[in-house]
């Protein structure tokens, strides 16, 4: 049997999930969210500490209890109150009165903000204003003014401004708790199974996303940081940004300033072509046709210059792919390493149990098992690829993006 | 045939979007993602028959995009190129969709058997035989299929045969541990009666004949269906713990509660949900018990699970296919399964054995005939096919 196997198959059969604690009293858990409707981050979320996941080929009930739920907006389909009433936990008027379930004192042992979803406003630069930073503030206030802090965990990235995502993690260090973020692209399976090898060295690198700004541009800049942070070095920073839109994007292709063979690596990992596939069902080289442009009439490029000179390039071509796929040169390995990072079907999304399992995992040992610099600087990242946008698509040094950080030696994402 | 592109007739019923030929055949014309680049086979496709040509026909779009790929209107003719003897050096043989009618029983008349007829007489005529790719069973008729695998014995050419299940992703991505002792196992998938249930059962012979001495033949099956089915869960006449394994496996599991995207369903609740629900039930002649349950309407997807010896819970995943149901567009579970018959074509070797198809193909007629037979327990001595599995794993992992 080849080596593998037998590995996979302890694997399976060993250690089939992180040893997490399954006796002792349960951790109480406080959820901060935006809304909780169905379909909504939270819920997708915080069922998964309420009614279990599917994990590793069993039903796994986390030995969590969620006791507290603040919601910032009840649209209508808000199920916080039916929720609370079937599980026995209150829905709580204050962020504070949630993680003090009602009392003085902090009460919980982990915090979950979930503020993706709601009704909020969007600024210049098309962002969401979702109040993650505010959430966090109310929090940790508690943390403070009682001298004790737990893990928290928050959901996406830190904040819309890199000021109050740095302001977020300085916070975390201070008080000295475990913080974890970020979305499910980075631990949900691959198709097929690629990980970087750590201390690689990366030639170029590019990643092809799909939906909107904002809410998608940031999976799969994450995504695609996940995979750079494992380079030669360890992870230094983001030197510069820009950010282009349109026949730009194609000339800057033509000018090799981003890879048509790490593209064609990259779309030959999708299961969702459009074009042609979406009229007769056909297979397509899209890059060997050259229909892209004709396909895609406002690509986003986000260039991406690390402190260390390697660059990599994200596509959002939303009308020419519909998943996230991800194309890298390794010096000293032949060809092309490429990959699909697999987001499982609606209603289910099972890609966000493999994340339920890393917050439990946090949860239960006090231990992130990954750096939340790595959402820090995606959430710069962003911005500022967003400032560059609006600034006339201008390539915009980030010297505030010295991020240093070392990615986990263990691979995070789902193979179980 | 070194150093020379292997030549291809592909003889087909339909050729519509989303037909298993425009699956196949277009992977061979247009490429296809594999291998993290964009394959174009080393070997040409230059004849194509098609059965039926309705309005939504692909075929004289793809020939005249293709014009080196030409239809002809027999088999005959597609074989030799017009030239009255065998012209091409493999043949991929797609009987899967198209208007064709159904037997008493229910089962599609699909022509592989006579499309396979027509391919061998032509072999006979020039004294020469070259590979043939069988999509899917062999036949819906038992007897036809056997001699379909007989007459490629008798006449030694390279026959494969099957399922994309058995070649594609596994979410995880692990295989039965080869010379494993296995003492159930079971497959939850969806889909009809001589249909999806031939994938289900692909699905549990591609990861049971791994198993400790490899197959060994079925001796018996039997189907259970509706209110016979609930009444055999209840009776434990299959493993609950697998059912959970293999549930919790997949990614399409209705949700049994309003107000939730994912929970678990009590057995109420799966009982309210799966739609006249099917289980075929057999048992394997060294004794392994294998359970295939089509649960129309709290899956649709495929999930594996097995107990097997050593290991403190049951081994399970999902054989994962993107299907282009509105949320892929690709049916790229058709590339591993063209990329195994290229292999074939290209070395005159199956990557995988035949008899696995033969046996799937039996059982499958066999759950048609318990069913038909008012759910009793069929005995199939005939089904005591024994061989050995492919020593490489031939799944999708690159």
């Amino acid at each position: 049997m080849p080596r593998n196997l037998t590995r996979r198959t302890f694997l399976q059969t060993a250690a089939a999930a992180p040893l997490l604690a399954q006796s002792g009293q349960p951790k109480r858990l406080a959820i901060i969210a935006t809304i909780f409707r169905l379909q909504s981050h939270a819920q997708h979320i915080g069922d998964r500490f309420i009614v279990g996941y599917p994990f590793a080929g069993e039903w796994h009930k986390p030995n969590t209890q969620v006791v507290s739920l603040y919601v910032d907006q009840k649209p209508a389909g808000d199920l916080s109150e039916e929720r609370a009433k079937q599980f026995g936990f209150k829905v709580y008027p204050t962020v504070a009165e949630a993680v003090c379930c009602g009392g003085s004192k902090l009460a919980v042992d982990a915090v979950l903000i979930i503020g993706e979803h709601g009704e909020y406003p969007t600024n210049e630069k098309g962002q969401i204003l979702y109040p993650r930073y505010e959430f966090f503030e109310q929090v940790t206030k508690v943390f403070e003014s009682e001298g004790r802090s737990v893990p928290v965990y928050n959901d996406k990235h830190l904040s819309y401004s890199f000021e109050k995502a740095r302001t977020m993690r300085d916070t975390s260090r201070k008080l000295k708790f475990p913080m974890l973020a970020g979305s499910s692209l980075p631990v949900t399976w691959r198709l097929p199974e690629l990980e970087l090898p750590l201390g690689c060295q990366i030639e170029d690198a590019l990643m092809v996303g799909s939906g909107g700004s904002d809410p998608m541009d940031f999976h799969a800049l994450e995504a695609m940081q996940c995979m750079l942070e494992r380079r030669k070095g360890g992870e230094r920073g983001v030197k510069s940004v820009q950010l282009i839109e349109g026949d730009a994007v194609w000339q800057a292709g033509e000018q090799g300033r981003w890879s048509k063979e790490l593209l064609r690596s990259a779309l030959s990992r999708s299961d969702n072509l459009k074009g042609a596939s979406v009229t007769d069902g056909r297979t397509q080289d899209m890059v060997g046709t050259g229909v892209l442009p004709q396909i895609v009439k406002n690509p986003w490029a986000y260039f991406i210059e690390y402190r260390d000179g390697v660059k990599a390039t994200l596509l959002m071509l939303t009308a020419a792919v519909g998943d996230f796929t991800f194309a890298a040169k390794i010096a000293g390995k032949p060809g092309i390493q490429s990959t699909q990072f697999f987001l499982s079907p609606d209603p289910n999304v099972t890609y966000s149990a493999c994340l339920a399992n890393k917050i439990e995992q946090m949860i239960q040992t006090g231990v992130a098992p990954y750096p939340v610099e790595r959402t820090l600087l995606v959430s710069g990242i962003l911005e500022s690829c967003l400032d560059s946008r609006i600034k006339g698509h201008a390539r915009l040094e980030t010297p505030h993006l010295a991020v240093a950080y070392q990615a986990p030696h263990e691979s995070q994402y789902c193979r179980i | 045939m070194a150093g020379t592109r292997p030549k291809l007739a592909a003889i087909t019923t339909v050729y519509r979007k989303y037909s298993h030929t425009q699956h196949i055949v277009d992977r061979y014309v247009e490429g296809y993602g594999w291998n993290g680049t964009h394959h174009h086979p080393e070997m040409d496709l230059i004849s194509l028959y098609v059965d039926q040509v309705g309005p939504d026909d692909l075929s004289r779009d793809r020939a005249a995009r293709f014009p080196t790929m030409k239809i002809y209107p027999t088999i005959a003719e597609a074989l030799t190129s017009g030239t009255g003897k065998l012209a091409v050096d493999g043949v991929v043989l797609v009987g899967e969709h198209g208007d064709y009618p159904k037997t008493p029983k229910g089962q599609v008349q699909y022509p592989r058997y006579r499309f396979f007829e027509e391919i061998v007489s032509v072999f006979r005529s020039s004294g020469r035989s070259v590979p043939v790719f069988n999509d899917k069973h062999l036949s819906w008729n038992w007897e036809w299929a056997r001699k379909m695998y007989d007459t490629s014995k008798e006449m030694g050419f390279a026959f494969m045969a099957g399922s994309s299940l058995a070649v594609t992703w596994r979410i995880p991505s692990v295989e039965f541990p080869s010379g494993a002792k296995v003492r159930e196992a079971l497959c939850i998938c969806y889909g009809g009666v001589d249909s999806y249930d031939f994938h289900g059962l692909e699905t549990l012979q591609c990861m049971v004949e791994r198993r400790n001495g490899g197959e060994t033949g079925v001796k018996w099956l039997q189907a259970y269906r509706g209110d016979k089915f609930w009444d055999a869960y209840r009776d434990n006449v299959w493993p609950h713990d697998l059912m959970t394994a293999a549930l919790c496996r997949s990614h399409t599991l209705k949700p049994a509660r309003v107000g939730f995207n994912d929970i678990f369903p009590t057995a109420d609740e799966m009982r309210r949900i799966a739609k006249d629900p099917v289980a075929y039930r057999y048992e394997h002649a060294d004794g392994l018990k294998c359970t295939m349950l089509l649960m129309n309407g709290l899956v649709s997807d495929f999930n594996f699970a097995a107990s097997i010896d050593g290991m403190s819970k049951p081994f399970s995943t999902q054989m994962y296919l993107p299907m282009p149901d509105g949320r892929t567009t690709l049916a790229n579970f058709f590339s591993p399964l063209s990329y195994n018959m290229e292999k074939m074509f290209l070395t005159g070797k199956p990557t995988y054995p035949v008899e696995r198809t033969l046996l799937t193909t039996g059982l499958t007629a066999a759950g048609v005939d318990s069913l038909y037979a008012g759910q009793t327990r069929i005995e199939t001595p005939h089904l005591a096919i024994r061989y050995q599995p492919a020593a490489a794993s031939t799944f999708w992992r690159t």
